[in-house]
């Protein structure tokens, strides 16, 4: 035989046996023993289990929402980093059935409402709520199983100041369920400031929630926010504006004499309510990202002035 | 001496070195260890820096940032229009701001010789070598010389209280030789002219090198070479940061073979590997913004099979090459109470390089000869920081992670030897390929403008056309030589302002960016003299001017004024002593344009004297000196920010074998 049938003799066992593997790795996946399929058809087929099943291991749950409906469910929430904090974060549901673990295919998560509780000097309490997503909703390429909203809280729980976080569950078409839950939220470290507010003309307060800015990396990022208007009484969630902007970005570093990159592309609205732009980012340390809100036809809204800015350290 | 001894003379002079026997070589050759005397090298002998070596050859000026490792420039072109080797090793400095010139990883104890070939006809390794290369040639004592010789030296300057010690040994026998040593320097701060410190102009160094051989048979032999180079605590007066280490392990293992008979003469392979880290330090700076570490690494391994022959008139050197090299640097910076950045500033660049080149050397007819060579590289490049790679897509939002070079040079050039005269014109064109600061450097301040460069993966080759032309005439005890050469580069590759981008090094002037500006050129010109007045006194005297222009017709960076330098010499029985002047005329025209400022004129003057005495079969070589004997305060023009020069200066050397 010569070398190059010796070869290509090679690369078709090892191909052959890579493939082998790979077979093997779905007929024996069997979720580490968390999920039984068992045909239940409330719950996920095996590809849809695995695809939530992979989801759910890159984040982290939150067992503060974790709660037993109806005797039969169980939902399960989850964030980044298992954990609430100051500024938008993004928060995933789903609902297992108790008996195979397996995801539940029909349920609905509405009325999202975060509401921080402050204790004044003056002994009288205060009550505002916070941005958010709205109604949890489905996540592309995956299955109804999992959906997804946000929160975007103002300040960290602390002292007196408490933040509750409530909702209503419904399961396969069953029961609603009022849940609220007290829950935690830390500030942000030094150095990250995410969610700012602003007035327009009008005197109408907005909110600046900047998305998941700890992926970003020295280059070229996107940069993506969602803007809502505060709601009247101020205890409603506040959902994304129906006003339109443009959010103009200037990114400096205040630690090297305001130094900035170039090509960076302005925030517009796209389909899915959130506003995305480009931001070029030249190395790692504190970026303070100044803001310029305009409204449709370029007219000043607001900032533009050094005033309205996020802070992002890499 | 300062003056310059004629360059074809050396030639012949230097035959002696077996693999570049041809008497029309016109490599310019500088001795740096070895009984040389009346052949070019420092006067402070074996005990001088390569760098102190280097000035002695024509057309070569240095680049000084402090009073340690200078970088060479030769013909007006300084390290990207270079090609430096050892041994024919490819080596690459590891610092961005180029504060190791890879000519500081070597010590005068390692070298005999340093090679220079001016303009585009390089020796068979060099790649990109559009102003010249240099081989730095290691000592090897070679087989048969049925001795053990070990040196002892020690040297002392005044100003500076600079102190070196050197000590080897030479080994010489039918079947192995070695040569091996230790070599350290130390110095503390020197003074400039009218007793002024300069700050931060310390060094010390310690160098450890082995040079071996084994013969296998006859006619063939193995040669290998292990040098250890470490600098520590190296000061930069010129520039906002000092050096903390640059350390080199240098080695390579090689298979030489002679062909007594038919037309091959001999064959020789090298094996090599080098490695660089080279780390920045501004701790014992007062007065710093942001404190910042700034450490680079280089390595290369490679390797060149040379093929020696000779047919007919002919004498032919056939050479392959190839070599990886890996450049990585960084920079983390420090602000107070606030989180650290950290940019890569040298994106783990692999450059793997190879190469194919032909020299020829055709004795035409008596006192005519033709001499010729030419070779083509290609590369290829990849940046292997992903982090780096996303960063200079900011700006070069097309650039991909891997890119494609061919280069090429040729040369040609004529000598004619009638009575009296020695004549030689030559010509090339000659490309090369962006460095790796030129094609993908990331903020790179340069202290010299004020300006943080970027690199650009965009640019093309640059690439020139070469002339040269020398006469030399010589009578019975007078010679002159007259040379000059000019360059004319396309596509030529500078910083160029870059306005829309915002400048990262706190107080910077702004952004450049490398570019190819569609021509300049450089031309140079000498005229040296020599004159025997007495059988104990000969004189001598050198004058060059230079010229540089981009394609605005502005004065280029870094291109010398007029210099002048002339040498009363006295010899008596082993006796030598000589008084020089040296100096320059105002830098008239300038690179304004290019940040540079103006120097005013210089002259100073030094003395030296040498003594050498045989005590039965020991020698011992006294040598005493006085530089800048009048403590003028000055820099010349190749001082970045004009950073003065060592004031007056008393050295002291002796140098002991047995």
């Amino acid at each position: 035989m010569n070398k190059t049938g010796l070869y290509l003799t090679l690369a078709l066992g090892l191909s052959f046996l890579s493939a082998c593997n790979s077979n093997d790795d779905v007929l024996n996946d069997n979720f580490n023993g968390e999920i039984t399929i068992d045909g239940d058809v409330e719950c996920c087929s095996v590809e849809e289990a695995r695809l939530v099943y992979n989801f759910v291991k890159t984040v982290r749950e939150m067992p503060v929402f974790s709660d037993t409906i109806d005797g039969t469910y169980r939902l399960h929430a989850y964030t980044s980093g298992g954990s609430l904090h100051v500024g938008y974060n993004d928060l995933w549901v789903v609902v297992t059935k108790l008996k195979n673990a397996n995801y539940v295919k029909e349920f609905t998560l509405q009325s999202i409402t975060p509401l921080m509780t402050m204790q004044m000097a003056s002994g009288m309490t205060m009550q505002h709520s916070a941005p958010t997503g709205g109604d949890a909703e489905g996540v592309t390429d995956q299955p109804s199983a999992l959906k997804h909203t946000w929160v975007s809280f103002l300040m960290a729980a602390e002292g007196d100041d408490k933040w509750e976080l409530s909702y209503s569950l419904s399961v396969q078409g069953g029961e609603t369920h009022m849940i609220t839950k007290a829950v935690n939220v830390a500030a942000l470290p030094e150095g990250q400031s995410w969610l700012k507010s602003f007035k327009d003309e009008s005197g109408d307060t907005y909110f600046l929630s900047l998305v998941s800015p700890d992926k970003w990396q020295t280059g070229s990022n996107d940069i993506r926010a969602y803007v809502s208007r505060k709601s009247t009484p101020a205890t409603d969630p506040y959902p994304v504006a129906d006003r339109v902007f443009t959010i103009d970005i200037d990114p400096r570093m205040p630690d090297m004499g305001g130094h900035t990159s170039p090509d960076n592309e302005a925030l517009t609205l796209q389909d899915d309510d959130s506003y995305l732009g480009k931001i070029n980012l030249t190395m790692t340390g504190l970026w303070r990202i100044y803001l310029t809100v305009k409204d449709e036809d370029g007219n000043l809204v607001a900032g533009g002035d050094n005033t309205l800015y996020w802070d992002v350290t890499l | 001496m300062l003056t310059v001894i004629s360059l074809l003379s050396l030639a012949t002079a230097l035959s002696a070195d077996s693999t570049e026997a041809s008497v029309l070589n016109l490599d310019e050759v500088v001795v740096v260890s070895g009984n040389a005397s009346g052949q070019k090298r420092s006067e402070k002998g074996q005990l001088a820096t390569i760098d102190e070596h280097l000035v002695r050859l024509s057309n070569v000026s240095l680049v000084r940032r402090g009073s340690y490792a200078w970088e060479p420039a030769v013909n007006g072109m300084q390290s990207e229009r270079l090609s430096v080797t050892i041994d024919g090793m490819k080596i690459f400095y590891a610092c961005t701001d180029k504060m190791d010139p890879v000519t500081s990883y070597v010590e005068s104890s390692n070298l005999r010789t340093i090679s220079l070939n001016s303009g585009l006809d390089g020796n068979p390794q060099a790649t990109g070598n559009i102003g010249g290369s240099l081989d730095l040639r290691l000592r090897r004592i070679g087989f048969d010389q049925e001795t053990v010789h070990t040196t002892l030296s020690a040297g002392y300057e005044a100003n500076g209280h600079l102190q070196t010690y050197g000590a080897d040994t030479e080994i010489s026998g039918r079947s192995a030789y070695l040569n091996a040593g230790v070599f350290c320097r130390r110095a503390d701060d020197y003074w400039a002219g009218h007793r002024t410190r300069v700050d931060y102009s310390r060094f010390r160094k310690v160098n450890a090198f082995a040079n071996f051989g084994f013969r296998l048979t006859p006619l063939q032999h193995i040669d290998g070479t292990v040098i250890w180079d470490r600098a520590t605590d190296v000061g930069y007066p010129a520039l906002n940061m000092d050096v903390a280490l640059a350390d080199g392990i240098i080695t390579s293992l090689s298979h030489h073979v002679d062909f007594p008979e038919g037309i091959l003469n001999s064959w020789e392979t090298k094996v090599y590997f080098n490695r660089i880290r080279h780390e920045m330090d501004d701790t014992s700076r007062p007065d710093v913004l942001i404190h910042m570490d700034m450490p680079g690494r280089s390595r290369t391994a490679g390797l060149y099979s040379l093929l020696a022959a000779g047919w007919g008139r002919n004498t032919l050197r056939f050479n392959f090459d190839l070599y990886y090299n890996r450049l990585f640097a960084d920079m983390t910076m420090y602000p107070d109470g606030a989180a650290p950045m950290y940019m890569v500033t040298w994106p783990d660049v692999g450059t793997f390089n190879t190469g194919l080149a032909v020299t020829d050397d055709i004795t035409l007819f008596p006192a005519h000869a033709l001499h010729v060579s030419a070779k083509v590289a290609w590369q290829q490049q990849h940046l292997n920081s992903e982090e780096g790679f996303q960063a200079l897509r900011v700006f070069f939002p097309l650039m991909e992670d891997r890119y494609y070079q061919t280069t090429a040079r040729v040369a040609l050039r004529y000598l004619w030897s009638p009575q009296h005269w020695q004549i030689s014109a030559g010509g090339g064109w000659g490309s090369r390929a962006a460095t790796v600061t030129e094609a993908y450097g990331y903020y790179l301040n340069n202290t010299f403008d004020r300006y943080d460069y970027m690199g650009n993966p965009h640019l093309k080759n640059e690439s020139a056309v070469e002339a040269s032309l020398s006469a030399k005439y010589t009578a019975d005890r007078f010679a002159a030589t007259l040379e000059a050469n000019a360059f004319f580069f396309s596509h030529y590759i500078i910083g160029g302002v870059d306005s829309r981008i915002s400048p990262m090094t706190v107080g910077a002037a702004g952004v450049k960016v490398y570019g190819n500006i569609p021509n300049a050129s450089i031309v140079n010109a000498s005229l040296a003299l020599s004159g025997r007045l007495t059988p104990q006194f000969s004189w001598n005297a050198r004058l060059s001017y230079a010229l540089g222009r981009d394609d605005d017709g502005d004065t280029l960076p870094l291109v010398a004024p007029i210099e002048y330098s002339s040498a009363l010499k006295f010899s008596r029985g082993d006796f030598f002593a000589s008084l020089t002047m040296e100096g320059a005329l105002r830098q008239s025209r300038y690179g304004e344009k290019y940040g540079e400022t103006p120097t005013p004129s210089y002259t100073v003057f030094n003395l030296s004297a040498e003594y050498p005495l045989a005590l039965g079969s020991t020698e011992l070589t006294l040598r005493a000196g006085v530089e800048n004997l009048l403590d003028r305060r000055y820099s010349a023009y190749s001082d970045w920010n004009s950073i003065p020069r060592k004031g007056r200066n008393l050295y002291l050397g002796a140098t002991f074998g047995f």
